[in-house]
Formats: structure tokens, sequence, C-alpha cells
């Protein structure tokens, strides 16, 4: 026994001896790529510096050694070896590659690990600081204030986000339906609820079959159907009467919309097995002709269900809703956080300034916005970034169409930057209707573009808190009430259950996630969260 | 006598009534999958559940084999599984051979085999090792941390101990050394267990998913499942609350029909395999069981 434990003992110090050689095997490693990349003294600009990445990658993932990195390479003196990983297990490699201890020059993370992950390696020094450098390029100009100051660790900034407009969904209702019916765009949810009523009982497509209802809804009462701050449920926008922020998801406001779901569930009027039904089968509910509310956005609506859907009802019609008039008045659309990923680069990187100019010279030249009319091959950037006219992409009819086997072969290098994504000045300066072909698609988004660009914006003041609860339960919280509130609309539960679901919520640390949030919310009224 | 004949028959048909119910209920994913495989997009939309299409196009599937990355990942995913499956038959079954026979410290390494199996390394040692032994971004990562499995390693060495201690002595007295014993006595009397283990070994390979995105950085090496799961899961809200925004993103969802077509595709193969291993497979599973 007494030896059997000893042998034990053993393989563990050869274990742990093992452990401490990797790690310790990694310093001169990494302290030699950048000893190369350092002496800065002696032009900077002549040197190949080694610069590695890792990013999350939705789609096809490119080849590790395509085309655009050789011309990457090339551009910036570097010898660049991205690391794309699917963006499902991003999670999982991420936490793999920083617990071996060393981390890529460029990490991109997640816009959910803003308070998580990005936060905590902040703190811990892993970044470098970027400050002082990002004065010096135009994109990182463009950044709203509101969008950058959501990354400030202890006042120092660690990232660079990466765009996604701030605006979000809007409504759809048939517009031959509506027609059919003589009935107007309802502008508020009473009137839409007498729409989503008319549309299960009398026929809105005049086929004589009663095989229509009103709003194609999923799992997770989704879509949210909010149209404005005041009725989103992941807004806080309402206050309690101890004058605390609260989620939307408790205000009283949301417990109109559920009675309302409920009412029109039990009519008929709203998907019957909408406690279960994924993402996709949503979708199929309203592009197959079935249901007429949905929602729409002006960037990254699916081509291929709105085909379908017009090859089965080749009238169909779509009008987008406005925001509608909330009861105190206020009317708009909450904002997005206005970033999709976060940039970082490793302070191991960061004391060496010749690389990180050189990396962000990088970034920056990938987040050049070009407005429709020098996206073509007479625009030098325009060309390189997308791998030269003929080799890359092709000009069909004045427009630049990338070749089919652009992007799974890697011919363009805007697809092997980190941030490729361009910064525009406004939201509303990208035309995004030009990206759909079909013409009923790109009407109907240019209709929502044009709602949007004379919006108001409410920015949740939850947005940058730190609440370890949140953290820690905050998923089980949401689920919690997003479950109970399923029921209430099928009817399993009562909606005057509503301040009991509220307290037991509060109970399972609610409570707690409304005192963390509250104590760091920096705004005294909701009006204070608006903005153009 | 009579009476319990046509229990019999009862019995026998109620039998046969609820086999072929169960059957049909695990085909029909399989009808399923087969069948929106080939509809086009639009008749899929329209129709609440569809079994057999009214127009067949095979347009999702000249999607994806348009797709170089599919068919690549589907070749790399083929070569894992030979060579994978090659290297963990040889590896387990000399090693298994070595421990069937009373070797001198023998119950040690049993015992060591044995350790790993309740207690294996998580994920981030395993990582670090085999970033140590620069074995990262090679195929080898996916093939040699696992090259045998301890479990079947055990199941193998008791099929060998129950092989005739007489044979060894015989060919020993006609002057064979181990390796021969191995190669002309062992190896041919122990094909059943031998073919089953190849098929747990073949379809785990063919299954590689995560390991693919851990330890292999160029997208050109991974395997099928992958490229699969990007697929399908492009289209999947992610569960997740609140997520609605991440999905509507610039990447469409595929539509259903070619997801139903890449899972064919990606699961084929190793279901053609099936059939050829079966007479063998029930056998050599059950033979380390029985003790006589």
């Amino acid at each position: 026994m007494k030896k059997k434990s000893r042998v034990f003992a053993a393989c563990m110090v050869v274990f742990a001896v093992a452990l401490a050689g990797c790690s310790s095997s990694n310093q001169p490693e990494s302290s030699a790529s950048s000893g190369a990349a350092g002496s800065p003294s002696n032009g900077a600009g002549d040197k190949k510096i080694a610069v590695s990445a890792m990013d999350f990658f939705y789609g096809d993932v490119p080849p590790a050694d395509g085309r655009g990195v050789k011309m990457i390479d090339e551009k910036f003196n570097i010898d660049y070896q991205i690391n794309f990983i699917p963006q499902a297990n991003y999670d999982d490699k991420l936490a793999t590659v920083l617990a071996s201890g060393k981390i890529p020059d460029i990490v991109s993370f997640q816009g959910g690990d803003l308070t998580n992950r990005y936060h905590k390696f902040a703190k811990q020094g892993a970044f470098a600081a970027l400050d002082d450098y990002i004065k010096d390029y135009p994109t990182f100009q463009r950044i709203p204030a509101s969008v950058l100051d959501q990354f400030r660790v202890d006042g120092k900034l660690y990232a660079i986000p990466q765009y996604y407009p701030r605006f979000g969904f809007t409504t759809v209702v048939r517009k031959d339906w509506l027609d059919n019916l003589g009935l107007q765009p309802p502008a508020s949810y009473e009137e839409l609820k007498q729409v989503a009523l008319a549309f299960t009982k009398n026929d809105p497509d005049r086929n004589g079959k009663n095989d229509t209802y009103g709003m194609a809804m999923g799992a997770s009462i989704n879509p949210a159907f909010a149209q404005g701050p005041y009725w989103d449920p992941t807004a806080w926008y309402h206050k309690d009467d101890q004058g605390r922020f609260i989620p939307g998801l408790i205000s009283n406001a949301r417990k109109d919309v559920i009675q309302m779901y409920a009412d029109l569930f039990k009519e008929g009027a709203i998907t019957r097995d909408m406690a279960t039904l994924n993402w996709a089968d949503t979708n199929k509910e309203f592009y197959s002709g079935k249901a007429g509310i949905f929602i729409g956005t002006p960037r990254g609506m699916s081509q291929a269900y709105m085909e379908g859907l017009l090859a089965i009802d080749p009238g169909a019609e779509f009008v987008a809703l406005d925001m509608f008039q909330a009861p105190d008045g206020s009317k708009g659309m909450l904002a997005g956080r206005g970033f999709l990923g976060i940039t970082t680069i490793s302070a191991e990187a960061g004391k060496d300034p010749a690389k990180v100019k050189r990396i962000l010279d990088m970034i920056d030249y990938g987040r050049q916005f070009f407005p429709d009319d020098q996206k073509n091959d007479k625009n030098p950037d325009f060309d390189w970034l997308n791998g030269n006219v003929g080799q890359g992409y092709d000009m069909a009819d004045g427009r630049a169409v990338l070749k089919s086997t652009a992007g799974t072969e890697g011919l363009y290098p805007q697809e092997y930057f980190v941030d490729s994504t361009a910064w525009p000045e406004k939201d509303t300066d990208v035309n995004y209707p030009a990206d759909y072909s079909n013409p009923k698609l790109s009407q109907l988004t240019s209709e929502i573009m044009k709602n949007y660009s004379a919006m108001k914006y409410y920015t949740s003041p939850n947005n940058r808190v730190v609440s370890e609860t949140e953290l820690a339960k905050g998923a089980d919280l949401t689920k919690y009430l997003y479950d109970e509130q399923t029921k209430m609309i099928a009817g399993q539960r009562p909606v005057s259950d509503w301040d009991k679901m509220v307290e037991e919520w509060k109970a399972m640390g609610g409570e707690q996630l409304i005192q963390e949030i509250n104590a760091n919310i920096r705004i005294k009224d909701a009006k204070e969260g608006w903005s153009n | 006598m009579n009476g319990s004949a046509w229990q019999d028959r009862l019995f026998r048909w109620g039998n046969a009534i609820f086999l072929v119910i169960l059957a049909a209920g695990m085909l029909f994913p399989f009808l399923y999958i087969f069948s929106v495989s080939f509809t086009t997009f639009d008749e899929f939309l329209k129709s609440d559940f569809l079994l057999w299409p009214k127009k067949w196009v095979p347009d999702a599937y000249l999607f994806i084999f348009h797709s170089r990355s599919f068919l690549r990942s589907l070749w790399m995913t083929v070569y894992l599984t030979v060579a994978g499956t090659a290297v963990n038959l040889i590896f387990t079954s000399t090693m298994a051979f070595g421990l069937s026979r009373n070797i001198y410290g023998g119950r040690a390494i049993t015992f060591m085999v044995l350790f790993t199996m309740l207690f294996s390394a998580g994920m981030i040692p395993t990582y670090l090792m085999v970033k140590m032994t620069g074995l990262l971004d090679s195929i080898w990562a996916l093939i040699l941390p696992a090259a045998i499995a301890p479990f079947n390693l055990i199941v193998i060495r008791q099929f060998f101990q129950n092989i005739p201690g007489e044979l060894y002595e015989a060919s020993v007295m006609d002057g064979a050394n181990d390796l021969t014993i191995f190669r002309k006595i062992i190896l041919p009397l122990s094909k059943p267990a031998l073919a089953a283990f190849s098929l747990f070994y073949a379809v785990g390979h063919w299954n590689t998913y995560f390991a693919g995105i851990l330890y292999l950085n160029d997208p050109k090496m991974w395997p099928i499942q992958v490229i699969l799961r990007q697929i399908v899961v492009l289209s999947d809200p992610k569960n997740a609350l609140g997520a609605v925004e991440q999905v509507l993103l610039d990447v469409q969802p595929p539509p259903e029909t070619i997801q139903m077509a890449a899972i064919l595709v990606a699961t084929l193969p190793i279901l053609i395999v099936y059939p050829f291993l079966q007479k063998h497979f029930a056998k050599g599973v059950l033979i380390g069981s029985i003790k006589g």
C-alpha cells in the first residue's frame, strides 16, 4: 500500500515538473518573438513582425494560408497567423488557449464577454492599454463615446469594439392582408391585437379557408415585438416603488403585453406551439404564409425565406411598423450595445509600441467605410480589401460581386481581418437594402431604414454594469421569467399571478441583481437615457 | 394445448407489430431527413410535415458538393478514420496481447491503464501535452492521444486470455516466437473481436468534432462534423435568451434542405460500414464476457 502511494506521489511530481517545464518553455519563445519585433529605433517599418490572432467566425472558415493572408503579410510587412474558430465553440477554445499561457497578440471576445472575461482579464493586466493610440486612427475616432466608455476598466481602454448597428427589430405586417380586410397598419398594441384577431378570423388571404393567424412566435416569447423601450423585455426602463430601475421583464408594461398575448393565444392568434418552437421554425410560420405578423430589420434578412414565401404567395406585400407612442409620451427604440465583438491586444505585444502600431494600422485599415459609389475597382483600397478585381471579385453592372469561391478559398484580405466590418459615421450610412437582390426585400428594408434614420434611441443603463449575480445566475433568472410568462400566455398560470412571479424571481436572486445593478447605474431618470 | 398455441400466435403477432412500430419510429427521422433534402425550399415551407416530396430536386446536394470545404473535410474524416482505426487496432491489440501473457509488472501496467480510465486528464492538461509534444496542427493530434481506449484494451485482453493456453504451448514447441504467435495464432482467432472494436474506434473517429477545433488551427484539416455543425447550428437561435440579435447576422441560416442533405452526406458513409461488420459484431462484443 505504502509503495503504491509513493509511486503515485512520484507520478504527481513528474507531472508537475512537466507542467512547469511547459509554462517556462513558453517564456523564451514569446520573448524571442517580441525581441525580434523590438528595436524599433532602426526603422520599424522594415522589420517583419510576427502577429498571431484568434477570432470567432460565422459560416465557412477560410484556409489559414489563403491568398488573402499573403496579401496582408505583404502589405503590412508582418507574418500574420490568424486562427478562426467556429463561433459555437469559441468559448471553449478561448478558455483552453488562455489557460495554456500563451495568449495570441490579437484576441477577439464575443459581446457577452464584456462584463465577464474581458473585464476580468483587463483587471489582471492581460491586455495592452490603447488610450494613447486611438486618437491617431480615423475609424476609432468614429466610435461614439457612449459605446467606447463601456470598455473602460479602471479608467483605461483595452479594446476596440467591432461594429454592429445600434438599431434592432421592428414589427412587420402583411400589407396585402391589411388591404384585403380594409385595415390600417397598427400604431398601438390595442390596434395590433385587433389586427392579429382579424388575421385569424376574417380570412385575410381570401382563399376561403381558415388557415391563417396573427403573430408568429417561438420559444422564449421570441420575437419580443417590442415597439419601444417602454415594452422591451431587455431594457431597464421602468422603476419600482422604491425608485430603483428594474428589468423590463418584470415591469407592469410587460404584464399588459403578456395579458394581450394570453388573450390572443386563447383565440388562436399566436402560434399554437410557441413554447417549444425554435427560431428556424418560427420563421417558417411567417414565411410559409400562415402567420401575418413577424419582425424585420435592415441587416441580415433571409433572402431564401423571402423567396420561398413569394413562390407560395406572389402577391405578398409587407409594411414595417413605426415604434409606438408609449403612455409616458416617449417614442423610440432600445439601442443595441453598438458592437458585436471586442478586439484586444495582449499585454505582451503591448510592450512593443511599434508592434501595437502595426497591428492597429491593420485593424484600422480593415474598418474603412466606403459609400456605394466608391465600392468599385477604381478605389484602390476597396480593390485591395476584396482581393483585386478579377481575382477576388468581379464587376457586374457597376457592382462588385465576390467570386463564389472567394470565401471558402480565402481569396480576399478583408475576410482575414479580425475586425472586418466597416465602421460608418452613422448607422444609416450603410446601404443595407442594396445587399438584397430580391426587390420586395430591398423595398421593405429601405422602408425600415427610412423609418430608423429619424429614430431616437434609449440606452439601457445596465449596459456596462458588472454584476456578480448577473454572471452567476443571470441566465437562470431570465429563463425563469420567460418560462413563467410562457405559461401565462398558454393559460397554465393566470396573469393575475404576476406579482407572485416577481416575488419568486426576487427571492431566487433577482433582488440581489436589482441592487447590484442600481448601485452602479449613472443616470437618475430614464429620460437621460435617450439620444439620437 | 390449442389455447396455448393461439396465445402463442397472438403474442408473436403482437410482438411483430410492436417491433415494426418501433422500427418505423427509428426510421422515421431518417426518412424525413432524406425527403427534405430532396424537396424544393418553398414546398418545405408550405408543408407542415413532409414525408415524400412532390417534386424531387438535387439542388441541395449540388450546393454541398460545390462547396470545396465540405468535400475536403469529408476526405479528412475518411483519412482520419482509416489511419486512426489502424493505429488504434495495432496499439490496442499488441498491448492487450502483452498484458494477456503473464509478464513481469503486468499488474502494475494494468493498474495504470485502469487509472486513466477512471481519472482522465481534463481538456487543458491534454491540450498542454499535445502542444508540448509538438502535435498541434497535425492530424496526429487527433489520433495519438487516444491511440488506446482503456476499456477496449481490457476487453480485448480478456478475449486473448480466453484463448486456450495449449495453443501457445504448442506453438512454442514448434519454435514460434511471440511475434509469430501473435500474428499467426492470436490475430486470426480474434477476427470477430477486432472487427467489433474497429467499428467502435471508427465511429469514434468519424464523430471527431471538438478535438478538431481544439488542436487544429487550419480549417483545411477540420473533420466533417465541424462543418456539419456550422451548417446546422447557424439556423438555431442558440436557445440562449435574448440572443435574437446574434441570430440575424450577415450569415444567413442555410435553408433546411441543405442542412438535411449535409446531415445525410456526413452520416451515410459510416452507416454503410455497419452491415459489413455486423456478422462479426454481436459475437465479438459478447465473447469476452462468457467464461467457462
